[in-house]
């Protein structure tokens, strides 16, 4: 077995003494460490050192939080495939993992290892420092054993960063702990969600909205029609921010430079086609042919982002929180396709669609009881974790 | 058949804020190589953009003092080009939400009837890196100056509005003036912080097609604005008479073969937005702010000048041509001296002087309060002009005030009618037909006496008191 980090802190004592004092968060390499080998899972950046600690990093580091290193990653954090997050939780190598979620995989990482993993509400947390892929979907995910791990590190992280000034200017949400414990949060089942579901899934997630309503949660069933337009408008937008975005890791102030080309130019070309891997390379095709064949459809794309995001609003009116299932994310085995990712992650989309927080909690151990994902409006950020915790008593009061 | 020429210009000017748009480095593209840089403007993973606010007003004055309208909602967004002085890939620009629509410049037509020239859009974008190639012994090499990488632009879109070079290169005085009097830019052609592109297409007079257009880069002057222009429109028109087809494509001005010549194409898509960079409201109150900040501009000016200081259209016209020479006159004018003196030694004697020694008004050894203290001098008739013509150019050498010079090199003017007495009797004396010349009638002898009076005088005489003596004499004698 190789060792969970690729890259180990040689030095993890934490510079600041602070509320996450002696908490072991690890890191993937597309979340800047200076002096760490920031590579994104990329050719591109094979050997590239990040200059200077991310915003997200520089915070944990301040508030005390302990780094042990970089864990695997897919290539810029796309899929799960090749990835290894959420195994330095299983193994206990670390309190809480921070791995970006592009379509869900930092929520179903967590779920396929116990834990729990949220995707904040997008713009919560700087972006400074992140090696990113597509920008207006990706959002820092958390990955912890409770939530109540996941909003000490939120506290600590999240808010205004004047290194990015594409955070909205709007009030941090609460994290403090709730003092009262409310009533009950009611439950928004989003119907159409299941239907993306097989029957046997779509059963054990129906069997658990009933426990739930027994254990005195309001559970009613809410629509979204469009809800399977959340694929499609993911893939469009998605792959031409990707396509548009990804020329920056040139791969020739750092990674493989080809060899062997006759000019500059023809060398800053070769380096580009050979720096990334063949599912990165489909996305970026993928892009390349909405933004310069197909620019209308992606256009077109933009204009149904904006009416689903409306529609999730009024969603979120008709209850606390919403409920659907988690997902499994791609496929294991063979080398995933963009397809295989856009159909795996197909239940956790929507909120890099919207920018709104979700919050995947895990099976039960044993597999009597699914996952769950939960999802709030945009900065109900703390109402979120303090539901997912309420649900989780509930669960344990069961067992 | 008679051809007409349809032309539109896009024009980028380097804004001269203290620092980047995007990020701290100060922007001086002029530094020792790649001494002006950081993560953020050598585009490295993971940084992030911050548009800076002085940026974005000098932007804004820029519009306003083109007459464009600043639109309440614009955007950053993804410009992908690839080439080796971007090597991010992409170029930060508003591509579909620009800053600011609409605006012109009314030009004179040559028949003197009113023209105007229409803007279609101003928008800002970041400035890419600047290529080096070298040889390294016998190979070559290419190297990247980031310096200039990340530096604020803004682009000037006209609508196809011209018809000739000549509107072409008045268009662009008129700008550049206008921006220079907003103190956003320089905008030297020369230096590069004004790039002029035309885009010209040619097509039968009278008709109202547009026909496929070319585009023509690379005037650093402009004269070779008009001159580029004018060489393609011929171009076409040859070749649409011998039956070839004009393509799109760019072509370079050549300025020493006198010849435009086509140029690799650069691969460039369909923009997308980029997130990372907030799009920029700006609201009501802003944007009056702003035109409250925009100075005075030339037609302005010149009309204040005119009626102020008594001078004619053309007069005040030159004078505010550029912000610097309408400056200098103010100061001289508010330093006492008569509009007419001031203007006529700032335009015929400082502004050549100058030019002479490659030095701008604004680098000038002789400050506008020293030239004001010599014309006053002059005005009192302690030096004559001659002096006062001397005097400056030792301004320029010396830099020293104007009473130390004239002290210093006794060039104190004699007015005293008695000291000149005993010289214009010597000249009297010695020209007899000079004299009777002037009794006919010639002036051009009366030129001469004078002539002999100064030069006996050391040139310090007051060439008035002279002419007045000569005359009683002469008529006392006659
Ligand atoms: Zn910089």
């Amino acid at each position: 077995m190789d060792s969970i980090f690729l890259h180990s802190n040689p030095d993890p004592a934490p510079a600041g003494d602070g509320p996450l004092r002696g908490l072991k968060v690890a890191l993937q390499p597309n979340l800047a460490a200076a002096g760490w080998p920031a590579g994104a899972g990329s050719r591109a950046l094979a050997g590239y050192l990040a200059p200077e600690d991310a915003t997200i990093v520089r915070r944990l580091r301040q508030a005390g939080a302990m780094l042990p290193g970089y864990t695997r990653m897919s290539e810029f954090g796309w899929g799960l495939q090749g990835s290894e997050a959420g195994r330095a939780l299983r193994e206990h190598a670390a309190d809480a993992e921070l791995v970006l979620d592009l379509a869900g995989e930092s929520r179903v990482a967590a779920a396929r290892a116990g834990a729990c993993g949220f995707k904040p509400s997008y713009g919560l947390v700087s972006r400074f420092g992140l090696i990113g892929l597509m920008p207006s979907l990706e959002v820092c995910g958390v990955l912890a054993g409770t939530p109540a791990k996941i909003r000490g590190i939120l506290q600590a992280v999240a808010g205004q960063d004047e290194h990015d000034f594409s955070m909205a200017d709007e009030p941090v949400p609460d994290f403090a702990p709730p003092k009262t414990k409310a009533r009950r949060p009611s439950l928004g089942i989003v119907t159409e969600a299941l239907d993306l579901m097989s029957g046997e899934q779509a059963q054990a997630f129906r069997d658990l909205q009933g426990s739930l309503a027994r254990s005195g949660f309001i559970v009613r069933e809410v629509s979204c029609p469009d809800f399977p337009l959340f694929a499609l408008v993911h893939r469009i937008i998605g792959s031409v921010e990707a396509s548009s975005s990804t020329g920056r890791y040139d791969s020739v102030r750092y990674g493989p430079r080809a060899p062997g080309a006759r000019n500059w130019n023809e060398m800053y070309l070769q380096s580009r086609g050979a720096a990334f891997g063949p599912l990165l390379k489909r996305l970026l095709f993928q892009g390349a042919f909405f933004q310069f064949e197909r620019y209308e459809a992606y256009e077109n794309a933009c204009r149904i982002r904006a009416r689903l995001l409306a529609a999730m609003q009024r969603l979120s009116a008709q209850a606390d929180v919403l409920a659907l299932p988690a997902g499994d994310g791609e496929p294991g085995g063979n080398p995933a396709t963009p397809a295989d990712i856009w159909a795996g992650f197909s239940p956790t989309l929507f909120a890099n669609v919207t920018g709104q927080p979700a919050l995947i909690l895990p099976p039960a151990p044993d597999g009597a009881r699914p996952a769950i994902q939960l999802a709030a409006a945009r900065l109900q950020d703390a109402r979120l974790l303090a539901a997912g915790e309420e649900l989780l008593d509930a669960f344990q009061g069961d067992s | 058949m008679d051809f007409e020429a349809v032309i539109g210009l896009e024009i980028h000017v380097e804004l001269n804020c203290p620092t980047k748009l995007f990020c701290d480095c100060p922007n001086r593209p002029g530094d020792e190589p790649n001494l002006n840089t950081c993560p953020t403007c050598l585009w490295l993973p993971g940084a992030q953009p911050r548009l800076s606010q002085a940026a974005l007003e000098k932007a804004a004055l820029v519009c306003l003092a083109l007459d464009a309208e600043l639109q309440p909602l614009s955007a950053f967004d993804q410009k992908v080009y690839y080439y080796p002085d971007l090597p991010k890939g992409y170029q930060l620009s508003q591509a579909h939400q620009p800053l600011a629509r609409g605006g012109g410049i009314e030009l004179t037509a040559e028949s003197g009837s009113p023209r105007m020239l229409r803007i279609h859009h101003i928008h800002m974008e970041e400035d890419v890196a600047r290529l080096v190639h070298e040889m390294e012994g016998r190979r070559p090499i290419s190297l990247v100056d980031f310096n200039r990488a990340g530096a604020p632009l803004v682009e000037i879109v006209t609508e196809p509005d011209f018809r000739s070079p000549r509107e072409a290169m008045e268009f662009v005085k008129a700008l550049r003036t206008r921006i220079r009097y907003a103190g956003a830019s320089d905008c030297s052609l020369e230096t590069g912080t004004l790039r002029v592109d035309a885009n010209i297409s040619v097509r039968p007079r009278g008709s109202a097609e547009m026909n496929t257009k070319v585009e023509i880069k690379n005037m650093n002057s402009i004269r070779h604005v008009g001159d580029a222009i004018a060489h393609e429109i011929e171009r076409q028109v040859a070749a649409v008479q011998t039956g070839e087809t004009v393509v799109l494509h760019t072509r370079l001005w050549d300025p020493e073969k006198k010849a435009t010549v086509p140029m690799r194409a650069k691969f460039a898509g369909p923009c997308v937005p980029d997130p990372s960079v907030p799009a920029i409201e700006l609201t009501a109150d802003w944007r009056a702010l702003m035109r409250a900040r925009l100075p005075e501009m030339p037609a302005a000016r010149a009309g204040r000048l005119a009626t102020q200081h008594g001078l004619t259209a053309d007069e005040s016209q030159a004078l505010s041509a550029d912000p610097e020479i309408a400056g200098y006159f103010e100061a001289l004018v508010g330093g006492d001296v008569a509009p007419r003196p001031a203007m006529h030694w700032l335009l015929t004697q400082l502004l050549p002087a100058l030019k002479e020694r490659r030095l701008e008004l604004g680098a000038s050894p002789v400050a506008p309060h020293r030239l004001a203290g010599l014309l006053r001098m002059l005005a009192r008739d302690e030096i004559n002009a001659n002096a006062a013509r001397e005097v400056l150019i030792e301004m320029f050498s010396t830099g020293d005030a104007p009473e130390v010079i004239v002290a210093a090199r006794g060039y104190q003017q004699v007015s005293d009618p008695n000291a000149l007495e005993a010289l214009i009797d010597q000249a009297l004396a010695a020209n007899p037909a000079a004299v009777a010349d002037v009794r006919n009638g010639q002036g051009k002898a009366m030129g001469f006496l004078i002539g002999q009076v100064m030069q006996a005088s050391g040139g310090k005489a007051n060439p008035k008191i002279i002419r007045d003596q000569l005359n009683r004499k002469i008529d006392a004698a006659g």
